[in-house]
């Protein structure tokens, strides 16, 4: 799980129109595997993502999920609106946080 | 583990009363009040609420069970199947453009009341276009002018209608109890005072509390069945004899001026701007971003998700300002608003039959899923009052125009229809459709430079 956030985050970083995008958006995301104990982040400051383990005090954004559902997402061979549509990708925080990250997703993999 | 943003309990209480206190509601108090005969009209509104409290209390579970933005979508997906679930929350997504045009439409009754050298259709276009471009633009209507604008317009109505039920001299009180042979339709009518509660239900991803949800709709549906209760009562005092009603398409206006004068008529078309333009703003919003997770998922063709340099779906936006205006100006040019009314409130009171199935089914399908607020009466009460929906969603779309034919339902039947036939044959195309680069299309435009 950790390598795909990593492989994520490198993903988001090496891509220039990314980091302008992302430029103001400074938020950190939980990531809540539903049948594992652990923990695991993202954060985005000034337009770099980072990806670590471990628990978060405040999170901006919750996302809850098996464990195979999140690495799809973050792996990018699953959309995440399919889960989320079908409810097995749940998120606790704002919606348009919520729409920044499925419009990541696109951007690095496309449909 | 604490979130950084959440909505506080006010945001869930003005948010469900302030989408459900539609302008169109002031035009189905009248219709509530012609079929139940005057001035007991209040006991349709009370019943439609006590059952309202149940249909509140299934989304309150279903929305703690799964709280999503995709709602309706997720809820019957997992209770239903995919086909299904995508035919009911297109139909279902569809009252929201049926009460932007009706609110379009009483909007423009009121100002051309207010200002007859301008024609109505010109107030509609004016109006629903600036909240379009609005939206566009990424400009939202705070949570706080939300909160104050739900607020000013329940207290409005209630100090309004009690200045008005203390000057009118009160009608015989058996006249109060008095139960017609209306009385079914005024209950079905009075259904779609509330509806639009459950609204609010999209937002439950943003609440920390999940219980805030549950508890905001119930504080709402008090709060409304109060305001229009009252304003319902007021009008009946005004006409005791309610045909005198039907030529009006202003009642509030005419509330307003009896109790106030001319500052309570102004005051009256304030509020009424106020409101339809809330819904115009809360409907776009929440629908656009309904219709962009479709497109996401490839149940709608992808340009409509796509998005603008405000991060706003600006393509499924301008489908659904434009249907909603297209509506608009037929009901416009037609004066038949009350099919809307009876489509709205027939859609919603099957969308609430639904829900108590919904609970039955996934507490069988997801027995061990934890659930934050559990709904009232399951299973037999809650699917005794999901039938009584059923008989008044069916009732509604039962009601006939004048010339006798149930426009309603054919209306709801052939919107159904046309659902059906692209769930079955449009998606599976759309869906098998390999994309080429989309990426590059779907980013927001002239955001990344």
């Amino acid at each position: 799980m950790l390598q795909t956030l990593e492989q994520f985050a490198e993903a988001c970083n090496t891509n220039a129109r990314l980091r302008q995008m992302n430029r103001d958006w400074s938020r950190t995301i939980a990531i809540l595997p539903t049948d594992r104990p652990e923990v695991f982040w993202l954060t985005s400051k000034e337009g770099f993502i980072q990806a670590g383990q471990g628990p978060v005090n405040a999170a901006d954004l919750q996302i809850r999920a098996d464990h195979d559902i999140i690495v799809a997402v973050f792996s990018g061979t699953l959309s995440p609106t399919e889960p989320y549509n079908a409810g097995d990708l749940l998120v606790k925080g704002s919606q348009d946080d919520l729409m920044r990250l499925d419009i990541i997703t696109l951007l690095i993999w496309g449909e | 583990m604490a979130t950084r943003q959440v909505l506080p309990l006010r945001t869930a209480v003005s948010t469900s009363a302030g989408l459900a206190s539609a302008a169109i509601n002031f035009l189905a108090c009248v219709e509530v009040a012609e079929y139940a005969g005057g001035s007991s009209a209040w006991i349709a509104l009370l019943v439609a609420g006590g059952l309202i409290v149940f249909s509140a209390s299934n989304f309150a579970e279903l929305s703690g069970l799964y709280p999503s933005a995709a709602a309706i979508r997720v809820w019957t997906r997992k209770g239903l199947n995919d086909r299904l679930s995508l035919i009911i929350s297109l139909v279902y997504a569809s009252t929201v453009v049926f009460v932007i045009a009706a609110d379009a439409f009483v909007l423009a009754q009121a100002f051309h009341a207010a200002v007859p050298a301008v024609p109505g259709w010109l107030w509609i276009v004016v109006l629903l276009g600036t909240i379009a471009w609005a939206n566009l633009r990424g400009i939202r209507v705070s949570g706080k002018i939300q909160d104050i604008n739900g607020a000013v317009l329940l207290m409005t109505l209630i100090v309004i209608s009690l200045i008005i039920l203390g000057k009118t001299s009160w009608p015989d009180p058996s006249q109060f109890f008095h139960i017609g042979g209306g009385t079914f339709q005024a209950i079905a009518l009075g259904v779609f005072i509330y509806v639009g509660f459950e609204w609010v239900t999209p937002l439950a991803e943003e609440f920390d509390d999940a219980r805030a949800i549950s508890r905001g709709m119930y504080i709402a549906l008090g709060l409304i069945a109060v305001a229009f209760g009252l304003f319902t009562m007021a009008l009946t005092a005004i006409f005791p004899h309610i045909k005198a009603l039907e030529s009006t398409m202003v009642p509030q206006l005419i509330v307003g001026q009896k109790a106030l004068g001319i500052v309570g008529f102004w005051w009256m078309v304030l509020i009424t701007m106020t409101t339809a333009m809330t819904t115009f703003n809360g409907g776009l919003f929440t629908a656009s971003r309904f219709v962009y997770a479709l497109a996401r998922e490839k149940a709608l063709p992808r340009r409509m998700a796509h998005l603008n340099k405000h991060w706003v779906p600006a393509n499924a936006l301008l489908l659904l300002a434009g249907l909603s205006l297209i509506l608009a100006l037929g009901v416009m040019a037609t004066g038949q608003y009350t099919v809307l009314i009876n489509a709205g409130a027939g859609v919603e009171g099957l969308v609430y039959a639904l829900s108590a199935w919904l609970v039955f089914s996934l507490r069988k399908r997801e027995a061990s899923r934890p659930r934050p607020f559990r709904a009232l009466g399951v299973p037999w009460i809650a699917l005794g009052v999901g039938a009584v929906f059923l008989l008044l969603g069916f009732g509604a779309l039962l009601t006939t125009t004048a010339g006798g034919i149930p426009a309603a339902l054919i209306f709801v039947l052939i919107l159904t229809a046309v659902m059906t036939g692209y769930v079955w044959f449009v998606v599976p195309r759309l869906k098998s459709v390999k994309s080429s680069n989309s990426a590059v299309k779907a980013e927001p435009e002239e955001t990344i430079k």
